[in-house]
């Protein structure tokens, strides 16, 4: 077991942890934050995405351990208090989910892309997406979503 | 009869057929949605499969000494009379829980281990070693069809149990068929005589995987009496409860069925083998109390073993006259299943349905054939047998417009079904939006304005368009409970599963729109079958049709015992009473109410109660038995509940220099009869068309060699990614509402109907573009680049599909 130090959504832990446990596993089955699913568990459909300082990240392919000491943000951790982020506001709006079960990795790495690009193109956001897999939707309301958060509007919400 | 409202919102109703947002929206976005995977119980085991590497051979031993002494091993399990007594199945119980005897394909469960730890469960299987004896094996759908397959693989077939509603039919002197169908419309040797052009030509499609985003998984528990609970992410509640009871001789209710609110998608592809090998695990356990057993499939696993779409294998000749109207079609479509028939069984028949009732063809034949190879199984996939059997059709319909020099759009206004018409099994038709879903598509895609042609000239556009109707099943049935509580909200206990097509929305408004509630006051359980009464199951488009109408059953129940109390409370006659805002009215009166918090009386210590009958509660069942077709003819009055039309039509462009196929626009309409909630219609039809109808056309396939699955894995099997779809401003849908005289308001249903035109809509637009006629799905770019290297070689331009093959060379083989 290694010691470990780290921020989950704001919340400083401090933990013992096997080396060998991934990410996600250490956010989904220990600490329960089961937002972050696995979906292949190869860094290939992006079920697990989280933010880490900031940048998304899929979680099934990287260590626990490699985010020592850092910010780790799932989607759990996004809205502010009973206010929802704009990107989960936009998904409810347009309808963006199905099953949900790819959803909270397609929030987290959009708000990631939107807080790089924050009034981007179709074209961008597809490119920004094109690492989650959803079976559902066809992406079709999930670009549009994307499109539609207001980047002034988001900065009043922050 | 017709009601046309497309793409619009508002209507006379106040909460049907409105834009409400998800019920379950928040949860989902938030991460608070719980999946059964997500289950965690405290000293639960997780269990682990010991599958089979070959794809047929008979098992001589399987030791499972070393796996039971390894630390933290509980339950090792292996196919005997304990653990697998019965076999089960949808129709045909052709399956054990764990393999005995034999194993028919790579993959197949042999044994079962549960551990403290998943790692330990998997350490723990690669210790039990299994001796085969190896058998041939039969993959190839024509020689599995045969009359001397290389290989049998039920021999005991006909003595197994069979379900008596539907039940399937077998090919007496084909060993591996598990069910045959056949249809015979004032069909005869003359049937082509009228026609100036016969068209006879094969087409195939590729087994392709659902890929539900959320992989399988079961959760076993046993209480203090013995007692079984599992969860699952089946769409079937019940029928999983009685593979699970029946297959174990258990009294039913001595099982009881959960199913999340959330589950990870479906598309037909929700077979309980998880569940069923969760349960086995924990009900193997010695001693008291019994530990739950958790069994998830890992994403290679699901790929590898779970229910596919079969390959298909469609013949099909069409006769026309040079007017262009339709003489006589037949048909032989084979659905190359797996090892075990599943919901396979239905798919192979009802696969039939589409062809026998796109067209007025006067003289029609028709044999479906479901046959055995040693394959995972091969089931149930969004449109049911229909999305293969009309990539044939389509296809053909358009090589005849050619060959009649018809517009291909003309040619299907022509010839397609209309209220009244009679279709193959001779059954009148209602409720059909054939005509205005292929005018609403072509009006999309600019239908006859010429593609603009990019500078680059290795760039090649083309445009195509296909008819394709799904039905709805009969016989079929669905109860629900609706509850109306102390506070005026209103609850709802049904066993549709909330698959991500959005039921719990669309039900909370027609029970809003029942109770002129609002949405936020109305809750949904989830399957329960301790709670909520029977249904048929989440597939073949049925809930809003079946459920829809068992909700205004049990509504209406439920407001008359209301009403009821109410009456002798404001001393009037019950037919006065009307409901809103969870109070109770007098119509002419409206100063006379009544809160429904006040037909309740306040008890000491605590709760509320009536002064009879327990709780207002509404029960309805909706069954619709339907006509069981002829077995000779499939004549039948009423072999469906109900068919969805749907057209489609896309612009694609061909790079002939990398042969890659880009969609650069897809259009889609969908008689859906009247849409509930037009955002939860529009979401069907994206992911049928954008993800499953594009991905199916031209890059999913599962490729197999000697049984094993080569791609297992999303680096290999490619589902569309937002770089495959078309950009927003390029893809269409348009709600087309043709009302169904016994529907809920008229709606009928939508999922499957949506990719069930998509693929031959793209291949006629990419034959449109290169002129190169493609019989097979997916249409990769290696494929694209052979074939047209073959057109510049032999000038030949057809390609793949084994479309020189004949199923009549087979007759006597």
């Amino acid at each position: 077991m290694e010691r470990m130090s780290l921020t989950v959504n704001g919340e400083t832990i401090e933990t013992q942890i096997n080396p060998g446990t991934t990410l996600q596993k250490f956010l989904h089955d220990t600490l329960g934050l089961t937002g972050t699913k696995e979906g292949c568990g190869e860094g290939l459909c992006g079920c697990c995405t989280v933010r880490v300082d900031g940048k998304a990240v899929k979680s099934c392919i990287i260590l626990a351990l490699q985010v020592n000491g850092k910010s780790v943000q799932t989607i759990e951790g996004l809205a502010k208090g009973e206010t929802l982020d704009p990107v989960q506001e936009a998904f409810l709006d347009h309808g963006a989910f199905q099953c949900g079960y790819c959803t909270p990795g397609m929030i987290m790495t959009s708000r990631s892309f939107l807080d790089e690009n924050p009034a981007p193109s179709e074209k961008e956001i597809r490119y920004a997406l094109s690492g989650n897999l959803c079976r559902c939707t066809g992406y079709h309301k999930i670009v549009k979503a994307v499109l539609s958060v207001d980047p002034k509007k988001e900065i009043v919400a922050k | 009869m017709k009601v046309k409202n497309e793409h619009e919102y508002n209507n006379d109703y106040e909460y049907i057929g409105k834009p409400e947002r998800n019920v379950n929206g928040v949860e989902k976005v938030t991460g608070a949605a719980k999946f059964c995977s997500d289950i965690e119980r405290s000293r639960m085991l997780y269990g682990k499969v010991k599958r089979s590497p070959y794809p047929h051979a008979r098992i001589i031993s399987i030791d499972t000494s070393k796996a039971k002494v390894l630390p933290g091993v509980k339950v090792v399990i292996v196919g005997d009379e304990e653990t697998a007594p019965l076999r089960f199945g949808a129709g045909v119980a052709d399956e054990y829980v764990l393999a005995r005897g034999k194993v028919l394909y790579v993959g197949d469960a042999v044994a079962a281990v549960a551990a403290e730890t998943e790692e330990i469960a998997e350490a723990a299987v690669d210790l039990i070693e299994v001796e085969y004896e190896e058998l041939t094996p039969v993959f190839d759908g024509d020689e599995a069809f045969s009359q001397n397959p290389p290989a049998i693989l039920h021999e005991d077939l006909k003595n197994y149990t069979t379900i008596r509603s539907v039940p399937p039919r077998y090919a007496d002197k084909r060993p591996n068929v598990f069910n045959y169908f056949r249809i015979r419309r004032d069909y005869d040797k003359n049937a082509f005589k009228d026609a100036d052009i016969v068209l006879e030509n094969r087409f195939e499609v590729a087994m392709i995987h659902h890929v539900q985003m959320e992989p399988h998984c079961g959760v076993a528990e046993i209480d203090g009496t013995g007692r079984l609970t599992v969860t699952g992410t089946t769409s079937k509640p019940y029928g999983m409860h009685r593979d699970i009871s029946e297959s174990r001789r258990m009294p039913s209710s001595t099982v009881r069925v959960i199913v999340p609110t959330h589950v990870g998608g479906s598309f037909g592809g929700r077979e309980p083998k998880a569940e069923q090998i969760a349960a086995s695990l924990a009900l193997a356990q010695k001693g008291f109390p019994k530990r739950p057993v958790k069994m998830w499939l890992t994403r290679e696993e699901q790929l590898m073993t779970s229910t596919t779409r079969a390959r298909y294998i469609v013949e099909i000749k069409t006769g026309a006259k040079k007017d262009g109207t339709l003489v006589a079609n037949e048909m032989t479509t084979i659905l190359v299943g797996g090892a075990y028939a599943g919901t396979g069984y239905l798919t192979a028949r009802n696969g039939s349905f589409g062809p026998a009732a796109n067209y007025k063809i006067p003289h029609f034949k028709l044999d479906a054939y479901g046959v055995y190879t040693n394959q995972r199984m091969a089931g149930a996939f969004r449109g049911f047998g229909n999305a293969e059997t009309l990539w044939g059709m389509e296809c053909n319909m358009d090589m005849i417009a050619e060959k009649l020099n018809i517009d291909p759009l003309e040619f299907r206004l022509m010839n397609c079904t209309d209220e009244g018409d009679l279709n193959a099994f001779q059954e009148k038709m209602h409720s059909v939006g054939a005509k205005e879903c292929l005018q609403a598509a072509a009006r999309d895609i600019e239908w006859g304005k010429k593609p603009e042609s990019p500078k680059e000239p290795y760039l090649k556009m083309g445009k195509g368009i296909a008819l394709g109707n799904k039905y709805s099943l009969v016989p079929t049935a669905s109860a629900c409970f609706v509850k109306v509580h102390p506070d005026g909200r209103v609850e709802l206990r049904t066993s549709t599963v909330e698959l991500g097509q959005g039921s719990n929305t669309i039900f909370s408004q027609m029970i809003s729109e029942e109770f002129k509630i609002p949405v936020s006051k109305v809750r949904v359980l989830n399957p329960d079958t301790d709670c909520t009464p029977f249904d048929l199951g989440t597939a073949s488009s049925r809930s809003t049709f079946n459920m829809g109408n068992a909700i205004r059953k049990a509504c209406a129940d439920a407001k008359k015992q209301l009403f009821e109390i109410a009456a002798k409370e404001l001393d009037v006659s019950v037919d006065l009473l009307v409901t809103a805002q969870s109070r109770v009215f007098v119509k002419d009166d409206p100063e006379k109410s009544l809160d429904i918090s006040e037909l309740f009386i306040p008890m000491v210590i605590g709760g509320y109660t009536l002064k009879e009958g327990g709780e207002i509660l509404g029960k309805a069942t909706y069954y619709l038995p339907g006509v069981m077709p002829d077995p000779e003819t499939g004549k039948s009055s009423r072999p469906a509940s109900f068919y969805m039309f749907v057209a489609q039509a896309a612009e694609v462009e061909v790079d002939i220099q990398t042969g890659k196929i880009k969609v650069t626009k897809m259009v889609t309409a969908n008689d859906c009869g009247k849409a509930m909630n037009p955002i939860m219609v529009e979401g069907q039809q994206d992911g049928g068309v954008l993800s499953m109808g594009i991905g199916s056309a031209l890059l999913e396939e599962v490729i197999v060699d000697n049984g094993v699955m080569l791609n297992p894995q999303f680096a290999d099997y490619k589902i569309p990614t937002t770089l495959d779809c078309p950009d927003c401003d390029n893809y269409k849908s348009a709600i087309i509402e043709t009302a169904h005289r016994e529907g809920p308001w008229g709606a009928k249903g939508v999922g499957e109907g949506t990719m069930v035109s998509s693929a031959p809509a793209i291949a006629n637009a990419i034959y449109d573009a290169i002129g190169i006629r493609f019989h097979e799905i997916p249409i990769t770019p290696e494929k694209v680049l052979a074939a047209l290297k073959e057109k510049e070689k032999s000038g030949r331009a057809t390609f793949g599909g084994n479309h020189d093959k004949r199923l009549s060379d087979m007759e006597n083989k």
